[in-house]
Parts: structure tokens; sequence; C-alpha cells
């Protein structure tokens, strides 16, 4: 596990390290601590971690890009900051979770513990995807999404208008902040319900699930009762 | 010659109720010397003179006047006025009828008359038909000057009484100007701004007010004819600094770039009528105040096309009086056009007040917006809440340093709690406020924040936590040395009424981390210094060898 900190309160930072140490204890591998946040680009550049504690004055034009910035790419993200407001705005552009200041090891410990849990769980609260593309950043509304694949370690976009886009993140960090309106039916599929059509069975049990366009997706065994029982 | 035309219209104008004489009269004839027969009615004039001998101080004069219109059986008193020079002696039809002055073949016993005087006429003499005035005239003041005899002929009761209901009309005007100027003066003198146009206003509103006295003062007060001249010389040099006066105005009030080209060329052509027309009392006037019309017409055209508000106003206040110019004798028209004109200043500068006042309100609302910022200070998020983390952290970690810890909070909680409704504190509970957020930000950065200062006057003043929002910068864009110490100096300097204040920032400064002008820290300073110095204070802020250097400066005024 590698861990990013960006936290410019000296004392803050040690705080939040060593909760961290506590949490995750020998699966640290590196905790780099960075006290401005032009630092934590720098080394966000050079490096991918697997976790971005991130303190983040949201009140600055700069805030939201470095948002968009860090929520686009294939890490999970918490920030952590004082600006409490701030929380819808995070969870919109895709945070794993917002850890208000003051804080204390239980709270953080249930931040630290969203990274293991999979399914949405996010409460509905992400808004937009936010992609790279050629070399800026776009937001995608979770509206304009008909079907999200897998594809290895990133994930395809394929929106409403025929387009597709490609995200850095897996299908399963994706998952974790889709809201529930998003199913998953298959390893390599994410559906939003409002896109399925209806379900096709085969003989020998082979699901297939139509979507309004016509498209067709496989459903997988084990995920055909639960994606029934909502889309009926 | 215009006198009467004035006085003539000025009876027509209020009088029309009632019928007045008819009568028509020659130009006077004249002869030098003194002979008691020339006052007879029917003695022959043939011979007499046309125009008088200007180097002869005693003389005769005699007009014929024909009463047209008289009623036989009107029994009501005739009064006769007449407009001359010198002391004489007046008969009408051969019978004396009374003097204006005295008399006398020699200057020191001469006692001057007035220009202007009024005789009763007696009833008899005063029927339809031809009559002769014959004047005894000695005029040993101003000899040389050849002023005709101007005859008016009416009832008695309205020759006297109809100037003095004129001037009472002019009297009551001059009354509203004289308190227009009181006020203005007042305003000025009590108002912190003291705004030129409010003096200049205030000037032209008394000098209209004495201008309006002195031309109509020869109603009720007897001026010898020997000092005629003093009351037009007065006029003129009154209708001089009002026509430069008004532009002037108009160029403050609108905002009128290279006012004074304009109104040094205004100047120079206004000294030349002066020179040109030496000794025309009444044309110079007159053209003094053409000039004054057009050159502000030349101002409110300008701000016409600048789209400045209020221009119309006076634009039409400006071609009002040319067409009142074009209808009414000049007299009038002066006093008629003046009003309009002042009407209209006053009108601009009701407008103006409304400025002010709205300045005044958007003052307090920034004041108010202050002091709620300076709140702000102790209760946003990011200051608040960071340093409970912080806290947090020390407690569990230290109490003992955790105490310390909100004991440093507190204090500063304190100071700005002291100095939130101020807009001036003394230097030293600023100097207290900064110590106490180094504290606290000693706890928070884990960092050496070392103040020095030198200099400081203690008691002298500035605005609230202006220093104290230039150290938070400080700490925000500044990285510690490799000891993790940073220093800030501050430095005071008092040359004259000017006060420097210096805070260098003894650090490395962090990249892209520059306050900008536009940063909320530096709008909060400008708008404190502001507050409490107009304009009178510069900021400059700058990387410097050493770290960074914030200076304020405030100067005299």
């Amino acid at each position: 596990m590698n861990i990013l900190l960006v936290e410019d309160e000296a004392r803050i930072a040690k705080r939040v390290a060593r909760m961290s140490r506590e949490f995750f204890g020998s699966t640290i591998q590196n905790l780099v601590v960075c006290e401005s946040v032009n630092g934590g680009i720098k080394y966000l550049s050079e490096h991918t971690p697997d976790l971005l504690l991130l303190d983040l004055n949201l009140n600055g034009e700069d805030g939201f890009d470095l948002l968009k910035s860090v929520t686009a790419s294939a890490f999970h993200t918490i920030i952590i900051s004082a600006y409490t407001e701030k929380a819808i705005t995070a969870f919109a552009y895709g945070v794993l979770d917002f850890v208000p200041k003051p804080f204390d090891q239980e709270r953080l410990n249930l931040a630290f513990r969203r990274l293991f849990t999979s399914g949405p769980k996010s409460e509905g609260k992400l808004e937009y995807l936010a992609v790279k593309k050629a070399g800026s950043i776009v937001l995608i509304d979770i509206k304009e999404v008909r079907y999200i694949k897998g594809a290895g370690i990133y994930t395809e976009l394929h929106l409403l208008n025929g387009k597709k886009a490609l995200h850095d993140k897996s299908l399963e960090k994706l998952e974790q902040l889709l809201p529930a309106s998003f199913e998953r039916i298959h390893k390599s599929y994410i559906v939003p319900i409002n896109q399925a059509k209806e379900i096709i069975v085969h003989t020998g049990s082979k699901y297939l699930l139509e979507l309004k366009n016509g498209e067709i997706l496989p459903i997988g065994r084990s995920r055909y009762k639960e994606l029934k029982r909502k889309i009926i | 010659m215009v006198k009467f035309r004035f006085l003539f219209f000025l009876t027509l104008f209020l009088s029309s109720c009632k019928q007045d004489l008819h009568y028509e009269y020659t130009d006077a004839v004249y002869k030098n010397g003194d002979d008691l027969n020339w006052a007879k009615k029917n003695y022959d004039t043939s011979g007499w003179e046309k125009e008088r001998d200007p180097k002869t101080a005693v003389f005769w004069s005699r007009v014929n006047v024909r009463i047209t219109n008289r009623d036989p059986k009107d029994s009501i008193s005739v009064g006769l006025g007449i407009h001359s020079f010198g002391s004489f002696d007046v008969y009408w039809d051969g019978v004396f009828v009374g003097k204006n002055g005295e008399f006398a073949k020699d200057k020191i016993h001469e006692v001057p008359g007035t220009e202007m005087s009024d005789f009763l006429l007696p009833d008899s003499l005063a029927r339809s038909g031809l009559h002769t005035l014959a004047l005894r005239t000695a005029q040993h003041f101003n000899t040389g000057e050849l002023r005709g005899v101007d005859v008016k002929l009416q009832y008695y009761k309205a020759l006297i009484q109809r100037p003095l209901v004129a001037t009472s009309y002019m009297n009551l005007m001059a009354g509203a100007f004289l308190v227009a100027a009181f006020y203005y003066f007042f305003l000025y003198i009590n108002s912190s701004r003291k705004e030129l146009d409010v003096l200049i206003f205030g000037i032209i509103c008394l000098l209209f007010f004495a201008l309006l006295g002195v031309e109509h003062v020869k109603f009720y007060i007897t001026i010898p004819y020997s000092h005629f001249y003093t009351r037009l010389e007065i006029v003129g040099w009154l209708t001089f600094a009002i026509s430069l006066l008004v532009p002037f105005y108009f160029t403050i009030q609108f905002y009128f770039k290279k006012k004074f080209w304009l109104l040094g060329l205004q100047l120079l052509i206004l000294i030349w009528i002066y020179i040109d027309n030496f000794r025309h009392y009444d044309w110079t006037a007159m053209l003094f105040s053409y000039t004054m019309w057009f050159f502000s017409l030349i101002i409110v055209v300008n701000a016409l096309f600048r789209n400045v508000k209020g221009a119309w106003v006076v634009f039409v206040g400006l071609l009002m009086s040319a067409v009142a110019s074009a209808f009414i004798v000049y007299d009038f028209f002066l006093f008629i056009c003046y009003t309009l004109i002042v009407l209209s200043m006053l009108y601009l500068h009701t407008i103006r007040a409304k400025l002010l006042e709205k300045e005044h309100q958007s003052s307090l609302i920034l004041s108010s917006r202050l002091k709620l910022e300076l709140l702000k200070k102790n209760i946003q998020p990011h200051f608040i809440k960071n340093t409970l983390t912080s806290m947090i952290d020390w407690i569990e970690e230290s109490p003992k340093d955790g105490i310390v810890f909100i004991q440093a909070l507190a204090k500063e909680f304190d100071i700005l709690n002291q100095i939130g409704e101020e807009t001036l504190i003394p230097v030293a509970k600023e100097i207290a406020l900064c110590k106490a957020h180094l504290k606290v930000m000693q706890f928070r950065k884990e960092i050496n924040y070392v103040w020095e200062q030198s200099g400081i006057d203690e008691l002298d003043l500035i605005p609230p936590a202006i220093i104290h929002t230039i150290l938070e910068n400080g700490i925000t864009h500044s990285m510690p040395s490799i000891d993790k110490i940073i220093t800030f100096k501050l430095s005071f300097e008092k040359q004259g009424g000017n006060k420097q204040y210096k805070l260098l920032t003894i650090a490395r400064n962090r990249e892209n981390g520059i306050e900008k002008k536009t940063g909320t820290g530096f709008q909060y300073i400008a708008a404190r210094l502001t507050e409490s110095y107009g304009d009178q204070w510069t900021f400059e802020s700058q990387a410097v060898p050493e770290g960074w250097l914030t200076c304020i400066k405030i100067h005299a005024g």
C-alpha cells in the first residue's frame, strides 16, 4: 500500500500518518507527506499511489481543478478538510470519502474501511465521472452513461450519445463510487438500471440483458437473481 | 438711457391694470451761464445748443413736454421724474417745483444731486397740452460727463411706489440667494471633504445677492451723481466675477477636462471686453454675461456628449435664458437668465448631494462589512478547525502543552474581540495579536516563529488586523529554514507626517504562493486603509533576497 498525504499543517499530518499506520499496519509500504498542494501535484506526476489523503481548500479555483484531476486518476481519494460544506461537491466529483476536521481515529478508520467493501455505497452522491481526455479533464454526467465495461485496469464508459470514454479507475473502484441506481451485472459490466429493457434467458442458464437501445450485454450467473429483483 | 427704458418697461410690466399718463418730450437744449428768465415757459430757445459745453459747469437746459391724454376731470397728483446729472433747480412752466441737490456757482457750495429725482407737479400745470421743463444746473463734478435729460411723467404715487415694488421683488430674490450662500458656506466649513464646488457655489450665490442689491440700491439710497459710476463699476466687477465662476462651477460638476485652458481663455476674453469697452458699463456687463453663457454652453454640450448626469437640465436652463434674452430688455434678462442658471446649478447640486449620500451609505456598509470580516477571521473554518484538530492531537499526546496551546488561542480570541469594533487601534495591540497568532501557529505548524521589531511607536494608530493579515500570508506562503525557523521583522519609520510600516519575512518563499493584489487578504488591508486614510496610502509587497517584504506607507494629509 502506497499512500500520499497532502497536508500543510505539520501537527495534523503527523496525526494522519500515525493513524494510517495504526490502521494499515505492515501493509503500508510507503507513506509520503507533502506539505503543499504543489508538492503533491509534483509527486503525483511521477508516482501513482494506491490512496491519496488530501487536505483541500476548495474555496479557490485551483481546488476544483485538483479535485477533477485526482478523481480522474486510478487511485481512490479521501479528502480531509475543514470545509465540511464542500463535502457534497467532493462526493459529486467522485471522492471515496470526506473526513471533516477535527477527526479522530474512528472516523478515519471508517473512511479507510470503504477501500475494502465492494458495491455501491456512496449514497448516490456521485454526479460526475472525471475522465482524462487529450491532456485535460472532462466531466461526464453519470446520467449520460449507458453502461460501463471493465477493460483490464481501465474502464470504458459507453455513453448515451454513442461515444466512448476511458476512465483510469478499475471497474471495482468505480463500483465503490457509483450510486445504487448502477448495478454490476457481470464481472465486466455495470449498467444503470434505467437503461435496462429486459432480461433474456437462453437455454443452459445463459442470461443476457437487452438495453433500451437494443444492445445486448451478458449477465453473470451469480448476479441474475439480484438483477431480476431490481428490474421487476 | 437703458436704465430709463428698464424703469419704463418695469412700470408697464407692473401696472397693466391702471392707465398711465401719455406724454412725449423733445431732446434737451442747453445754454451756458445763469439767468432766471430762462425758466419762463414761453422763452425763445432758438440759439440754444443741442449739445452741452463739456467745459462749463453752470448752465441751463430746457425740454418741451406734451401731455396728450389727461382727462380734464382727473385730479390725481402727477409726478415728474428726471434722470440727469448735476445739482439743479427745477422749473415747470416757469414755476419752481423743487430742487435736486444744491445749485451753486462754485464747486465748494454745490451739494451734488442724484441721478434720478422725483417732483410733485402743481395740478393746474399738469393738464393736457404743451409744457416746458427748465433746469438751472450746476455740474462742478464730472463736468465733462454729457448726460442728457430724460423726463418721466406719472401719477405721483405710482412714480414713487413702482420702483420700490420692483425692488422688493428683487430683494426677495436677493434674500434667497443670501440664505443659499450662507447655507453653502456652512456646508463647506463643516464638511470634512472641503469640496471646491460647494465653496464656489456659495460664492456665486453671495455675488449674485450682491449684484441684485447693488443694482437696485439706487431706489432707496440717494447716491450723489458724482458717485453715479461707482455703483456701475461695482456691478461690472460683480458680473465679471460671476461670469468667470459659473463656467468654472460647471467644469467641476461636469468633470470637464482641460478646464483651466478653457477658463484661461475666458478670462482673457473678459479682460479684453473690459478694456475694449472701458466705461461702457451696461454694455460691458452684458458682454460679460454673453461670454458666461457661451462658455457654459460649451461645457454643457461637452457634458451632453459624455452623457453626464444633469447636463440636460442645465442645457435647457441655458436655452431658456437665451429665449428670455430675445424678448426681455437686458436688465431683466440679466436676472432671469442668472436665476435660471443658478436654479439649474442648484438642481445639479442636489444630484451631487444624492451621490454623496450614496457614497456615505456605501462607506457605512463597507465599515460594517469590515467588522464582519474581522469577526470572520475568528471563526473561519480553515483557521478554527485546523487549530482544533492540532489541539486534539496535542492534548492526546501531551495534555500540558495542550493547555498552553488553548491559552494561546484564548489570548488571540481576546485581542480580536477587543479590536472588533474599532477602525484604528494602537500598534502595540496589533503586535500583541500577531504574537498570540504566532504562538498558536507554532503549535500547529511545529515551526519556530520568531518576532522582532524596531522603531515601534507603541501608541501609533493603525487599522486593526492589517499586520496580522500580512503575517497570515507570510505563514501560508513561506517555508522555514532548515532549522525550522521563520522570522518576522516589523519596523516603523516616521518622516514628517509620513509613516511607514515594513514587515520582513525571513524564510524561503513557496513557488506560486505569492498573494496577488486581488487576494482576499489584500482586499481586506486595502479596504481598511481606505476606510481610515482615503487614497493617502500605498501598499507594496515583493520578494527580497531574505524572503518577502511588505511595506505600508501612510501619507500626511
